[in-house]
Order: C-alpha cells, then sequence, then structure tokens
C-alpha cells in the first residue's frame, strides 16, 4: 500500500535531515492512519523533534516527501492542526482567555466563538475562576492545561503533542487524558511523542521508535510487545516452580511470589497452564504470558544501538 | 501572504501593547507633566520678567548730565511703568567738569544718598549713568534681587528719551528714526512675505521638536517590539505561532501594529504641543511661519513612517537573533545612536544645509528622514532628493523585513543559543535551506 493511494493523516517516505555532517533524520518512512492515537518514541537526540518539525514545515527535509491531512503542508492545512512542542509557554503578562482566543483566531476560529469555547473549555479543566487571571499568575499545571487548551480550541482534525504529561499530577494527568481520548472519538488524529511508556501502552494505537534518526520499531503497540515476547509466563503462587514439566528456567521476579518461568522450546503457555490445573501441589493467584512492557523493550533497542554504536 | 492574519497580529500588538503602564504614562502622562511644568513655569517666572509693580520708584544719579527728560510722553494712563526721579543736592550746585574731584565727592554723595533712601524704602532701585556714558552707554542698576526683563527694557527706554531730545531739530532726522534707526522686516525668499523673528525660529526649530518627538515615542514603541519577539522566542511561542502564520506575516503584524501605537503617540504628544504652543503668543507665531507646503507635509509624514518601519525592521531582527531582553537593548542602543546623530550633528544642518554631512544623512537610510526634515526649514530641498531619500527608505524596509523573517526562522530553531553572526550570514546567503548548515551538529543546537 502506497502513501499516494492512501489518504493517511501523516506521510512521511524516506525522508533525510542532516545538519552539516550529522544526520538527524535518516531514510526514515512512517504513517499516521486518520483517527488513530500514534506515538512516537526514541531516546533524546534520536529525532523526533527535528521529525515533527518536517511534518510542521518549519524545517524542510533533505530528501523525501512528506504529506500532511493528504497532501503537502499548506496555510489552509495548518489551520487543521494543533501543535504543542515540548518547551512550551505563553504570553506571560496578558490574560489567560486573551491568550487562547488570540491563537484560536490565528488559526481561523473568529473572535467571538473563540472567546465562547475558550471559557468553556478553561472551565471543563476546572479553571473557571482563572480566566482573567494573568498567565503569569497561574502554577505550572496550570498553565499546562491552558497550553493544551490553546493546542486544541480551534477543534483540529490533527494534534501533535510533545509530551504531553510532563509535569501534571496524576489527577490532571487524567483530565488531559479524557479530553485527548474525548477528542480521538470525535475523529480527532491524536500524535504524541513522550518518554513516558506507560502511557503509549495504555493509549497508543500505534507506534515509531526513532533512534539515531532511524525506525527501529514500526507496528501496532500489541505486535511490538508480542515481537519481543519470548516463551515465557509470570505467575504468582505457590509451588515447586523448577519441577514443573515444560519449564526451562525460573527467575524469581520480586518477594510477593511473582516469578517468571521460561518454557523449553516444545512447551507452550496453554500445556504449563493444563500440568498446574491438575497438580494439587500448586496453587495460583496469577498467570499471564511473559509479554515484556514497553520500557523494557525501549531499554533493550536504545541499548543495544548505542551499545552497537549506531549513527553519530 | 494571508492580510487578515497579519491584520489580527496588528491589532493585538496594538491593544496589548497601548494597556501597558509605561505607554499609558508616555502618552498621556507625559504630555500632562510637561503642561504643568510649563503653566508652572509662566506662573512663576514669565509673569515675574513683565511684572512691574515692585518698581514705582527709580532714583537717577546722572553723573554724565545727560538727563533732561523724566517724564515717558508715551506711556498710557494705566501703564506701571515706574517713576524716574532724578537725585540732586538743592543746597549745592553740579560743581564744573572743570573740577573733577569735588564732581566726583558730589556724586558720590548723591550715591550714597540713593543708597539710604532705597534702604528706607523711598527708592525701589536707582540707576548711576557713568561719566562717559556718551562713549561707553554704560548705566549701572541697582535694585533688590534680580532686574525683570521689563525693568531693563524701561531704562533702555528711559535713556533714549534722553539722547532724542538732544537731536537738534535742523537734522533731517525724526528722533523716532534715532531712537530705533532700523526696522528689520525678513522676508521668506519664495514667496517675500514678511516673516517675524518668531516664525523664523519657528521654522528652524518646528523640525526639530517634532524630530525630537519622534525619537521619545519611537524608542518606547521599538522597545515594545523587540522586547514582543525576544519573549515569544524565549517562552518559544513562535514554534507555536509559526504553525499558525508564517514568521513574515507575523513579523509584518507586530511591525504594523507597533508603527500604528507610535504614531498614536506621536500624534498625542502634537495635539498637546500645539495646544500649548496655541496658548503662548511667541509660539503662535513660530507655528505661522512654518508655512510647509501640504505636499511636503505629506512627504514628510511618510518619510518618518518609513523611517519608523525600517526601524522597527531591525528591531525585530535584533529581538529574534538575540536571547536575552539586555543582549537585545544593548544593540538596539546602538542602532538609536546612529538614528539621532543628525540631531546630534545639528549644527552642521544650521550652518550648511546643503553640506556634504547633512547630504549623507538624507540619504543614509537610519538618518534620511531626519536628514530630511531638519533641512526643510533650512534650504529649499529638491524634489529628487526627497523622493529617492524616501525610496532608499522603503527598499531598506523591504530587505530588512527579509533578512529579519530568515533570522527569525533561525533564532526559532535556536532556542537559548546566541546566533553567530557567521551561521546568520549562512542562513541569508543561503535562504531556507541554511537551516541545515547554520550550526555545529556535534552540540545538538538543534533538539534531536
Amino acid at each position: 500500500m502506497s502513501a499516494s493511494s492512501n489518504v493517511c493523516a501523516i506521510c512521511v517516505q524516506n525522508v533525510t535531515k542532516r545538519y552539516g555532517n550529522f544526520t538527524a533524520v535518516d531514510d526514515l518512512s512512517f504513517e499516521v492512519q486518520p483517527g488513530e492515537i500514534f506515538a512516537m518514541l526514541g531516546p533524546n537526540g534520536a529525532g523526533k523533534t527535528t521529525t515533527i518539525r518536517m511534518i510542521l514545515d518549519i524545517l524542510k527535509p533533505d530528501k523525501g516527501s512528506i504529506e500532511v491531512l493528504g497532501a503537502p503542508l499548506t496555510d489552509a492545512t495548518k489551520d487543521r492542526i494543533g501543535y504543542l512542542p515540548e518547551e512550551r509557554g505563553l504570553y506571560r503578562d496578558v490574560p489567560v482567555i486573551d491568550v487562547v482566543t488570540y491563537l484560536a483566531q490565528l488559526k481561523g476560529v473568529p473572535r467571538a466563538e473563540a472567546q465562547r469555547r475558550a471559557t468553556t473549555m478553561l472551565e471543563q479543566v476546572g479553571l473557571g475562576a482563572n480566566i482573567k487571571s494573568k498567565v503569569s499568575e497561574l502554577s505550572k499545571g496550570m498553565q499546562q492545561k491552558v497550553q493544551i487548551i490553546a493546542t486544541v480550541i480551534h477543534r483540529p482534525s490533527l494534534v501533535i503533542i510533545d509530551e504531553p504529561f510532563s509535569g501534571l499530577d496524576p489527577v490532571n494527568t487524567q483530565m488531559i487524558k479524557d479530553l485527548l481520548y474525548d477528542m480521538n472519538r470525535e475523529g480527532t488524529t491524536i500524535v504524541m511523542s513522550t518518554h513516558q511508556m506507560n502511557f503509549i501502552e495504555e493509549m497508543a494505537n500505534r507506534l515509531v521508535m526513532i533512534d539515531h534518526g532511524r525506525r527501529v520499531l514500526y507496528g501496532t503497540v500489541l505486535d511490538v510487545r508480542e515481537r519481543f515476547a519470548e516463551n515465557a509466563v509470570v505467575v504468582e503462587g505457590t509451588g515447586d516452580w523448577a519441577a514443573l514439566p515444560g519449564v526451562r528456567s525460573v527467575d524469581v521476579s520480586d518477594s510477593r511470589g511473582e516469578v517468571t518461568l521460561h518454557l523449553a522450546d516444545d512447551a507452550t503457555p496453554d500445556s504449563v497452564m493444563q500440568a498446574l490445573a491438575v497438580n494439587p501441589a500448586y496453587t495460583v493467584r496469577r498467570f499471564e504470558l511473559a509479554i515484556p512492557s514497553l520500557n523494557d523493550i525501549f531499554i533493550q533497542v536504545a541499548g543495544n544501538n548505542s551499545r552497537n554504536g549506531n549513527g553519530g | 501572504m494571508a492580510w487578515q492574519k497579519i491584520l489580527l497580529v496588528l491589532k493585538r500588538e496594538y491593544w496589548i501593547n497601548f494597556k501597558r503602564k509605561s505607554f499609558l504614562f508616555s502618552a498621556f502622562g507625559v504630555p500632562l507633566l510637561t503642561f504643568g511644568a510649563m503653566f508652572l513655569i509662566a506662573r512663576f517666572t514669565a509673569n515675574n520678567e513683565t511684572d512691574l509693580s515692585d518698581f514705582n520708584r527709580i532714583g537717577v544719579v546722572d553723573r554724565a548730565g545727560i538727563v533732561t527728560v523724566l517724564e515717558n510722553p508715551d506711556a498710557s494712563a494705566g501703564s506701571d511703568e515706574p517713576e524716574y526721579v532724578l537725585l540732586t543736592n538743592p543746597d549745592e550746585p553740579v560743581p564744573g567738569e572743570d573740577d573733577p574731584e569735588a564732581r566726583a565727592a558730589y556724586f558720590d554723595a548723591l550715591v550714597q544718598s540713593a543708597r539710604e533712601q532705597f534702604e528706607a524704602g523711598e527708592l525701589d532701585g536707582y540707576l548711576v549713568i557713568s561719566d562717559d556714558y556718551v562713549l561707553t552707554g554704560l548705566v549701572d542698576l541697582y535694585v533688590e534681587g534680580s532686574a525683570p526683563a521689563a525693568l531693563s527694557s524701561s531704562v533702555r527706554n528711559f535713556m533714549r528719551r534722553q539722547i532724542v531730545s538732544r537731536v537738534p531739530d535742523s537734522l533731517a532726522v525724526p528722533p523716532e528714526r534715532i531712537a530705533a534707526p532700523v526696522e528689520e522686516v525678513l522676508r521668506d525668499i519664495e514667496t517675500g512675505e514678511e516673516l517675524s523673528t518668531e516664525a523664523l525660529l519657528g521654522r528652524m526649530f518646528v523640525p526639530f521638536i517634532f524630530v525630537f518627538i519622534y525619537f521619545l515615542a519611537t524608542s518606547t514603541t521599538a522597545q515594545f517590539l523587540m522586547n514582543g519577539v525576544v519573549e515569544e522566542k524565549e517562552t518559544r511561542l513562535m514554534e507555536i505561532l509559526a504553525t499558525s502564520v508564517r514568521p513574515i506575516e507575523l513579523l509584518w503584524g507586530k511591525m504594523l501594529g507597533l508603527a500604528a501605537l507610535a504614531f498614536t503617540q506621536i500624534g498625542l504628544w502634537l495635539v498637546a504641543a500645539i495646544a500649548l504652543a496655541l496658548s503662548m503668543e511667541e509660539a503662535r507665531e513660530a507655528l505661522a511661519g512654518v508655512n510647509f507646503a501640504p505636499l511636503d507635509i505629506v512627504l514628510v509624514v511618510v518619510m518618518f513612517v518609513a523611517n519608523f518601519l525600517l526601524f522597527a525592521a531591525m528591531m525585530l531582527g535584533i529581538g529574534a537573533a538575540s536571547t536575552a531582553e539586555a543582549e537585545s537593548r544593548q544593540v538596539a542602543g546602538i542602532l538609536t545612536f546612529i538614528g539621532v546623530l543628525p540631531m546630534a550633528g545639528v549644527i552642521t544642518f544650521f550652518t550648511n544645509p546643503d553640506g556634504p554631512i547633512p547630504l549623507f544623512f538624507s540619504f543614509f537610510p537610519l538618518t534620511a528622514a531626519t536628514g530630511i526634515l531638519l533641512r526643510f526649514g533650512l534650504t529649499n530641498v529638491p524634489m529628487w532628493q526627497i523622493l529617492l531619500s524616501l525610496a532608499i527608505q522603503i527598499v531598506s524596509v523591504f530587505v530588512v523585513m527579509w533578512l529579519s523573517a530568515k533570522v527569525f526562522r533561525l533564532g526559532m530553531l535556536m532556542y537559548g543559543k546566541r546566533l553567530t553572526p557567521r551561521a546568520m550570514w549562512q542562513a541569508l546567503r543561503e535562504g531556507r535551506s541554511t537551516l541545515t548548515t547554520a550550526s555545529e551538529p556535534a552540540s545538538g543546537t538543534f533538539a534531536e
């Protein structure tokens, strides 16, 4: 399936970007489908921000092509995108409502409508009392909520957020998550770049992992995790795990009795579960496939690349 | 370019900065303070200069023997002109000139007596006409404190009356001519119309005052402009804005917004200055002398708009290139200094308005508007020079805006880093693609 024959939210095709002799992005390709939550991950300096800036036409790629919402980026398309960079700020000495209204107007929302939406959204995230406060009078978490509202107030078709949850407490994190989920349900495509793997596991449909400017992982979150899964199960309970048929070796994971059973090549998780069920010497409180977390995968992939001295 | 977005940025920049305390103070507070100060000065100084009510009797010691007329035949009935009292010694005739010692002693005694009468409050002052007055014109005036200008003038008229009274009838010159030998009339070299001294001063100084007001007003607004860009860069709002509006649109919007603000301020100050001037007779005459043709006025306005836009475009570039307000202020200071150079060298305009230095200032982009305007009141500036100067400025505005937008794009990506002249030069030379080579890659200037 070629990108040009398919209207994707973002099509990045064989994109390369060099700064002098340094290759920041190296022949990178990926697609973001309309309506999905897509994650970009990678270690610091991997090329994520450069890629985002190329998507947004802030930088031009040296090679390759990028299409956004079905065509190369135009001024009209820009109004359908909401972008929040990682290091972000707002006009400090200006009332919150004015900042949000102004940014919405720049995206083509009429003034009165922008004010109405800003008021509603600020109230939604608990900032109703701060509408007329100056930005500088808000806490960091409050400012972050204002920033996110400013990013989505024009109801974009595509939202790109760099580290959406950094600096937020659990309550505010949930509030922003709900906001993003609501928008996604209404059809907005969301691209988030983050280091917080738990959010990717929880929220994203698909991901691309970039390291040294190259694509190292790409696919649905579940696919990627299963691809890294070995033939093993995680069990919590009591019994002589090493004596169980089909178990090659045992790792004790923690003091609560959770162990990882590495299975022999001819054994399957199903056969081990059957063996446990018929043997009263074992009690089992939990039994699950040992799929590595994205965090483990990230560390494994990024660590390998770094050891292999891949890239500059 | 999306004019709607430019207009949006323009409006925002205008109102946000209009509401700043520092702007409100300089736009409204400064004229009010000036009015207040002028009022106080007028109240306590100007009045004192014309008020003769404290000087009713002035004693006269006439060592030269010249005084014959004490009354002022021209004084109106209600005039507060002082009464001149010739001091003599009724008991002793004035010694003749053949006995200088006795004569000196006689007048010394009169001076002593005048002083005693003054201290006793019988005289409000006294004047001593020196022996050699005819040769030297020397008259000593003794009063309490300082003498108002009106008193000096009254004394001068008093002495003039003494001289006029001695003109023999046989002289075919009326006494008035001797009192005032020249009635000078200054005329406009173009129109032949009569110009008062005040009008002449107005021609020279009104442009000067306008330039002064212009610089005061624009330095405030240009500072706002630069600080705005530095803030957007420091808070990284630039990157968000860049996804909504093109850098060049953003910069034009900002520049035009602040230009509107600067000219609002200049307008307010000019209205205040004219109102103030109309309240003073001399200033009214000075203003009347400034008979610039309407076309000239339009050209001057256009020229100053162009000058402000150029200045503002440079401020935008500086703001985009620097990392902190303090740093940008230093560079801006240098620009302002260049801008006011014609004011510093104003003497070269007065001595030879068509000389090489005024001509240079008239065509150098940053000083062109001031250079031309300062020459306006002093010489007949040819139309081709005005148009050339204007063209130089307008072209400069577009070139500098284009360069500033480049620097702005580059500055946006180099957050927290100062743009080296080399990086900027490369960015400007190679255009957009330079963003690829503008920095040292190993330093990780471009995040990730």
